[in-house]
């Protein structure tokens, strides 16, 4: 009798789970597996886009390939560069929300307004901004005398990175600092209380008690911003279109083109495979880490 | 007496089906007499906001002589590159909602190896090709067969102050090193800020700057019939070399590694610069006028090594006709219409483009607008086509991102050309 | 004060509300001085928008940007078609995943912590890494142009989202909830539509503004999968507008597009941004 009931609420289970499961194999796991089967074929305007089988030719030609490297490099500067960004300034925001002060409903529900709107139309609010001749930017620091002449943020390689970080830092930084308001707010009042009678200064709290039972939701912060900053792609297309000179091209930017400009499939494919397994292993890494710092948590401390 | 009334209403009914039936027959006879009005077909096309804006009297030309058709421009960015793209994606995908294809010279190849472009090779006669310039026609044609109709011509130009030129004494310049020995005398002699303006941004502008230097050292980038890359060879060297040189003799303003065509113009209209590397569209430009160097200069083909003859590289748009539009009667009458005499008349005196026939060349009206016209056909005739390979886009991009690491320092000439070599065999290989 | 405010860690000291004015400034500074400096240029004339030194404040309000981009481009048809695409994708994927967040939340499922950590490291991933496989299908099914190519990917991409939200909802529900609905005579169905949706009504609203912003705001699908001016989403519309127009600077229209195309999504923040908060953060953290 029991094992009947729960045959059958099993049965419902996956009735109720096959649709979601089919279109998730059918949006993520098809593409995916289609990129493995298409990067070992050469499928190009050379084979007038029929496929060709090629082993691991197009592995081989990664290795050759200048500018796939070029495009890794810039891809893990602007995840680095703005994901620790992001953290810092996130965690300062909530930290300053999780404060008393007056109206501060109205105060979150304004830090959260970047995170909401579309990146692409973001991205043309900057652009405009950083304009070189006409750009509020430049004329704010010259007004302030910092800089002498307008600087071109978005034409000159050296700068254009850093500007294209600068609005992934201004979109995403809500979405961190909401995840760390609702840690902060997690944290019991009672323990700073206990911190503050031993005599510790805020730093010392904030260094020993915030940071610590913080870090959970910083690692998966900083997980979520990671796979996403690696993926980069409206930001960069709208902003630089990876100019100048490929200074801000990203991986992303890359696939796309080899597959929407230069039409090559196979080529392409394999490029998707290879971000595939970049992303992978750098997420396995971070979960590694997140399961042991909770291994670690769970021994050592009793509550 | 029902049946008689049904007799009578059947007797009514059938004569009214035969009333219906003769007005029928009198409509479709009539209606091929007048022109009975039909929903005219559309035809859509794409093109940059530029084109759309000054091609409107071409469409309302066509639409005036052909009522039947509509022409609907949809007005795409600016940069060539992004329309390039919109118009890949649109085939790529399938059920393209373009009819018309306006084309660059460097895309035929592309689009015409991916299969999305009507052969027009039979559907016109040979006759109607004899008046276009073979240069401009072969820019149309993949593997031997016809794609595109020219309707625009193109070739890079050295643009230079006649005026300063002549004051100093100062022949204009036939080889690279003339050009940056005039550039510096007037540099000296404090007649101009700067020497000489090319295109050094990492961008389509800087492959076509290189061709023409490279076609000046007499080398070669790839060669379409056997696919040799020519670009580690010496005279590719001795190219980026002589770019290089321009900005680090000061002949070039340090910025130059960063113009596009009209960082370019700006700098030499101002008189800030005695020669500019540009297209034909600046003549009229820098002519107008509210130039400040208006009459003041000249043009002629790029400088060469000594010994060998220049080459321009060679631009242009015409028209396509793509294979799923359902009306392709229709879109090669358009096509037809955009590369014959009549349109390229209008579009040349009204936008200064340069026309892809001979007999416009000489036209009493065209010459009298652009004097520099009849000097522009031989350079067009001589003019050379970037390679006409289907990987051209992929192949152009290696080739600039090693042209801009070799001009900026990042990179030695010599290590840049090989690598650039090296990248483009492998892309050639994979065939 | 600090009685009332209970989420406050410390009692606050006089000299520190001075620096916590001046960080709340700054931090309203960086978040709407971006978005308001886009309403000004949107509000200027041609001649304030490209005046050297800039012009703060327009001298002159005019309107002919949003006129213009209504007139010169279908842009209501955009924005009606991201309403579109974004809605039925959001309905759709609320349909398909609550039941199955349920399944995983209550129904004891063999390999359920593969699915949920499949769901979970789904969401990971870019959809730069999907768009090849997905243009193949698109093609096969000649889905080009149309609405359906926009609404599968955005339901899927939504989907693990709404499971995960959906799932930390229903766990927090009494479990015996069903168990007496049951005893009270419900069947299955009466259950599920009597007692557990009008419960889960505020974690659907939740889910469903969070689909709704992710799906207008989706920017490389649409950009491949729509090349019909008519079917084109607004994101894809207005980074196609920048440089189209060639004797002036476009950025008057630019603006006064980013300020229509991002209003719907302004006005969302505004009124739910609590349940916004509490999506994402059931979403990231108890995922």
């Amino acid at each position: 009798m029991n094992t009947t009931l729960r045959d059958q609420e099993r049965r419902t289970g996956w009735w109720l789970l096959t649709p979601a499961l089919l279109l998730l194999l059918l949006v993520y796991a098809y593409p995916i597996a289609r990129s493995f089967g298409l990067s070992l074929v050469t499928q190009n305007l050379g084979t007038e886009l029929q496929p060709v089988f090629a082993g691991l030719d197009n592995y081989s030609r990664m290795a050759l390939d200048g500018r796939f490297w070029q495009t890794i490099g810039n891809t893990v500067f602007f995840t680095v560069v703005s994901v620790i960004l992001e953290l810092l300034l996130g965690l300062g925001i909530a930290l300053v929300l999780n404060q008393a002060f007056p109206s501060r409903g109205a105060v979150r529900t304004i830090a959260l307004l970047p995170w909401a709107l579309p990146t692409a139309l973001i991205a043309t609010t900057w652009t405009w901004i950083f304009n070189d001749q006409f750009g509020v930017w430049n004329d704010i620091l010259l007004r302030l005398g910092l800089i002498q002449t307008g600087v071109n943020w978005l034409g000159d390689p050296n700068w254009a990175m850093w500007t294209v970080i600068a609005a992934d830092v201004w979109k995403t930084t809500p979405f961190i600092a909401i995840l760390l308001l609702a840690g902060l707010q997690s944290i019991p009042p009672d323990l700073y209380e206990a911190h503050a009678l031993d005599g510790a200064t805020r730093w010392q709290s904030f260094y020993r008690i915030t940071l610590p039972l913080l870090l959970p939701q910083i690692l998966i912060a900083g997980l979520f911003r990671f796979a996403q900053a690696f993926g980069v792609f409206d930001l960069v297309q709208v902003m630089t279109g990876g100019g100048p000179g490929g200074a801000t091209e990203t991986v992303s930017l890359y696939i796309y083109a080899t597959i929407m400009r230069y039409l090559d499939f196979g080529y392409g494919a394999a490029l998707v495979v290879v971000t595939f397994v970049i992303l992978s292993l750098a997420v396995a890494l971070a979960t590694w880490g997140l399961a042991r710092l909770r291994a670690v948590r769970a021994i050592g401390e009793p509550r | 007496m029902a049946a008689v009334l049904n007799l009578r209403s059947w007797l009514s009914r059938r004569r009214y089906l035969v009333g219906l039936a003769i007005l029928c027959c009198t409509a479709v006879v009539l209606g091929n007499l007048v022109a009975w009005p039909q929903p005219p077909i559309r035809l859509t096309m794409l093109t940059s906001a530029l084109d759309a804006e000054q091609g409107r009297s071409l469409v309302a030309a066509f639409e005036a002589k052909n009522p039947d058709i509509k022409i609907d421009v949809i007005e795409g960015p600016t940069g060539s590159n992004a329309i390039e793209d919109l118009y890949t994606t649109s085939f790529l995908l399938g059920g393209s909602p373009y009819d018309l294809v306006m084309m660059d010279v460097v895309w035929l190849p592309k689009f015409a190896a991916a299969g999305w472009l009507l052969d027009l090779t039979d559907q016109i006669p040979a006759a109607d090709l004899a008046d276009f310039m073979p240069a401009d026609l072969d820019g149309g044609r993949y593997n031997g067969k016809l794609y595109r109709l020219p309707i625009r011509s193109d070739a890079q130009l050295l643009f230079y102050r006649q005026d300063w030129l002549e004051q100093a004494g100062i022949q204009p310049p036939e080889t690279f090193d003339d050009l940056i020995a005039a550039s510096q005398q007037l540099q000296q002699a404090g007649t101009t800020k700067w020497g000489y303006v090319w295109q050094g941004r990492q961008f389509e502008g800087l492959t076509a700057v290189f061709v023409d230097v490279l076609a000046g050292y007499g080398g070669f980038w790839v060669n379409p019939k056997t696919l040799e890359v020519g670009l580690d060879r010496p005279e590719a060297v001795e190219a980026v070399q002589f770019l290089r040189r321009t900005i680090e003799q000061g002949v070039s303003p340090p910025g130059v590694s960063n113009y596009q065509h009209e960082d370019a113009r700006r700098l030499f209209q101002a008189g800030e610069a005695a020669f500019m590397h540009n297209w034909p569209y600046a003549y009229p430009l820098s002519n107008a006028d509210d130039s400040p160097i208006k009459g003041k200069f000249a043009i002629k083909t790029m400088v060469h090594a000594p010994g060998l003859t220049s080459a321009a590289c060679l631009g242009g748009w015409g028209l396509g006709v793509a294979k799923s539009t359902a009306h392709p009667e229709a879109a090669l009458r358009v096509a037809q219409f955009y590369a014959s005499p009549e349109a390229q008349r209008l579009s040349s005196l009204e936008n200064g483009y340069l026309p892809t026939r001979r007999s416009l060349y000489s036209d009493s009206e065209i010459v009298a607008k652009y004097p520099y016209f009849p000097s522009m056909m031989g350079v067009v005739e001589k003019a050379v086509l970037r390679p006409p390979i289907a990987q051209y886009a992929q192949a152009s991009d290696i080739l600039q991102r090693y042209l801009s690491a070799a001009i900026t320092n990042r990179m030695d000439a010599e290590a840049a050309m090989m690598a650039a070599a090296t990248e483009t065999r492998a892309l050639l290989a994979r065939n | 004060m600090t009685l009332v405010q209970k989420d406050a860690p410390l009692d606050v000291v006089p000299p520190r509300r001075w620096g916590l004015a001046v960080a709340v400034g700054l931090l309203l500074i960086f978040s709407l001085a971006p978005i308001l400096w886009q309403v000004l240029t949107s509000l200027k004339t041609n001649a304030d928008i490209a005046a050297v030194p800039n012009v703060y404040f327009p001298r002159q309000l005019t309107l002919e940007h949003y006129i213009e981009l209504f007139r010169r481009r279908p842009f209501l048809r955009y924005m009606l078609n991201s309403a579109f695409v974004a809605s039925v994708s959001t309905l759709l994927c609320l349909l398909i995943g609550t039941p199955a967040a349920y399944a995983l939340a209550r129904l004891r499922l063999p390999g359920e912590r593969f699915i949920l950590a499949g769901v979970l490291i789904v969401t990971l991933f870019p959809y730069i890494l999907l768009f090849l496989g997905l243009l193949e299908l698109v093609r096969t099914f000649g889905l080009a142009n149309t609405y359906l190519a926009l609404i599968v990917p955005y339901t899927a991409m939504n989907l693990p989202l709404t499971i995960l939200v959906m799932r930390s909802f229903f766990q927090q529900l009494p479990r015996d909830l069903e168990d007496s609905a049951k005893i009270d005579g419900y069947n299955t169905g009466q259950m599920l539509w009597q007692i557990l949706l009008p419960l889960t009504l505020p974690a659907l609203v939740t889910t469903g503004i969070l689909a709704f912003i992710a799906a207008w705001n989706e920017f490389i699908f649409a950009l491949t999968f729509i090349t019909r001016e008519s079917m084109k989403t607004v994101p894809v519309a207005v980074a196609q507008l920048s440089g189209t127009a060639v004797f002036e600077i476009p950025y008057g229209a630019l603006a006064a597009a980013t300020v229509v195309g991002t209003l719907p999504l302004v006005i969302l923040v505004l009124l739910f941004q609590r349940r916004i908060v509490q999506g994402l953060t059931a979403g990231a953290v108890k995922g």
